[in-house]
């Protein structure tokens, strides 16, 4: 049974500093108000994964995490 | 807002062949059963002279597997099955705690209030059964500020309860901010641990609440059905409501009615067309001769609920399960009249800019994305607004939803898109012409001043 593994923002820890766009451009885009939009389909390569883990460390406010899910 | 207990009496209704719809005292009512008491508050002696005490199979273990059994879906607006979060609080270990969530958020509704007003001890009984079945450590009922009847009514009651000895688990109030995402099981569970009333994402609270402690959050309403589970059994709560969604529902009408604010019991398949007929203005005979009046809309499910045009919905049951697959979900219970004379976009830009003033502020979209919607749409609704305007509501729509810690933006956008969608051809008119006669027609669903506190 595979695991999945998505990018996730907690909006009540997010301030909007944009970092996770810069080192993660290909999944996570600013909205109109500087909010990440974080694309919500599986992270299904390692290297995107360890991107997705670089985001999450260099996350000023502890805000991003990668969540893993074993489909039901 | 308001504190009036409005219900709707037997001798002031007309009662027909096959009504399965009233208020206290009607003979299909459940919840609402027994003799409407001499103030409204039904005692401890009356309540158990009318329905005795639980007897011991359904006490204990025994009542999930009833309330399983039951299919009682949860009443606070999402419908979670209730058994699940039992079966999830009893799974995890303990020390547990039950809280009864009496904090009725959405400003035109008034079921709960009105149930623990009128019948306190149906949903300490509730409360009491589930603790026993959990073996939680206490009760905690939490209210709304500005509730000095349900409070009353309340206390009285935990005080006849203690005084008789009648409960094992010890009952205590609590009271907390009357702001509308307060009474968010997740901000129910903060305000216990001393923080302010606000959502908070994480675990269900049914698996890590109160500090850490199993927490069983479930809707006042919903225990006082599991109080009648316990002592009738699931076969007989089944036999009202629909097989998706079993048993009786309290809703509260708003708007354009005979009387807003009336609570009543529905039960059986009741559609929302008859539940219409039988609460139209007596000025506006034409819903009740005629039926769904052509181009009329309501109001499902509260102020962050949907609008729906009201032929689409006059043949829907009053059923959980089936007014979400219509995408009007029956949330707290509220269903809505707009007036003819009314606007919906007016209406719209108005309960957009309470829920607004009513966000937490701790989620950016949430923040940023509701007075940002809430000033176009009461663009849209005021001035003559481009077609380039309309787009551009649309494309914020689908930045704003899915995106906070609660599902607080999510029923903004679902109430603007509903409006856009049941009020296109409205919307049409102020694009052409500005506003239209209805924008200075009143107001069909007044919004409360927001409070400052969260705590």
């Amino acid at each position: 049974m595979a695991v999945t593994m998505r990018l996730v923002v907690d909006f009540t820890r997010c301030r909007g500093h944009g970092i996770c766009t810069v080192l993660f451009a290909e999944r996570a885009e600013l909205d109109e108000w500087g909010f990440p939009v974080i694309d919500p389909a599986d992270l299904d390569s390692a290297p995107l994964v360890r991107r997705a883990r670089r985001a999450v460390v260099a996350c000023p406010r502890g805000a991003l995490s990668v969540e893993t899910s074993e489909p039901r | 807002m308001t504190t009036s207990v409005v219900v709707d009496r037997l001798d002031e209704r007309r009662p027909g062949p096959g009504d399965t719809f009233g208020g206290v005292g009607h003979p299909g009512a459940r919840l609402l059963a027994g003799r409407p008491a001499y103030d409204g508050t039904e005692t401890l002696a009356q309540h158990l002279d009318r329905l005795g005490i639980v007897p011991p199979p359904r006490r204990g273990a025994g009542l999930v597997d009833a309330v399983h059994d039951s299919g009682l879906g949860g009443r606070g607006g999402a419908g979670f099955p209730m058994a699940e979060k039992m079966e999830a609080a009893a799974r995890a270990p303990g020390p547990r705690l039950v809280v009864v969530n009496a904090s009725e958020s959405e400003p035109a509704s008034h079921k709960d209030r009105v149930l623990v007003h009128l019948r306190p001890h149906l949903v300490l009984d509730g409360a009491a059964l589930a603790a026993e079945a959990l073996s939680a450590d206490e009760i905690v009922v939490q209210l709304h500020r500005g509730d000095p009847a349900g409070y009353g009514a309340l206390s009285a009651a935990i005080a006849e309860r203690t005084a008789a000895r009648l409960d094992r688990v010890p009952v205590h109030l609590s009271v907390g901010p009357d702001r509308f995402v307060a009474g968010e099981s997740s901000a129910v569970v903060a305000f216990l641990e001393g923080r302010p009333a606000q959502p908070r994402p994480g675990p269900r609270a049914a698996v890590s609440g109160v500090h850490g402690c199993p927490t069983l959050v479930q809707n006042a309403e919903t225990l006082a059905h599991v109080a009648l589970i316990a002592r009738f059994g699931p076969d007989w709560f089944r036999a009202a409501g629909t097989p998706g969604s079993p048993g009786s529902v309290l809703v509260t009408l708003a708007g354009d009615v005979e009387r807003p604010g009336t609570v009543l019991e529905v039960w059986g398949a009741t559609t929302i067309g008859r539940l219409l007929v039988s609460c139209s203005r007596s000025g506006h005979a034409t819903i009740a001769e005629i039926g769904p009046v052509p181009g009329a809309a309501v109001l499902m499910g509260g102020y962050a609920g949907a609008w729906a045009d009201m032929a689409r919905v006059w043949e829907l049951p009053l059923a959980h399960d089936e007014l979400c697959r219509a995408g009007v979900p029956l949330g707290c219970g509220l269903v809505g009249v707009l007036s003819p004379d009314g606007c919906g976009l007016v209406e719209t830009a108005r309960l957009l800019t309470y829920l607004a003033t009513e966000s937490s502020g701790q989620c950016g979209p949430c923040a940023f994305g509701l007075p940002d919607l809430a000033a176009q749409a009461t663009a849209l609704a005021t001035t003559r607004v481009s077609r380039s305007a309309v787009r551009r509501l649309y494309h914020r729509t689908a930045s704003i939803a899915g995106r906070g810690a609660c599902s607080h933006p999510d029923g903004a956008v679902r109430l603007l898109e509903s409006a856009l969608e049941t009020f296109a051809g409205d919307v049409r008119y102020h694009l052409r012409h500005g506003p239209c006669a209805g924008a200075r027609n009143g107001v069909t669903f007044p919004v409360p001043r927001s409070s400052e506190e969260w705590r």
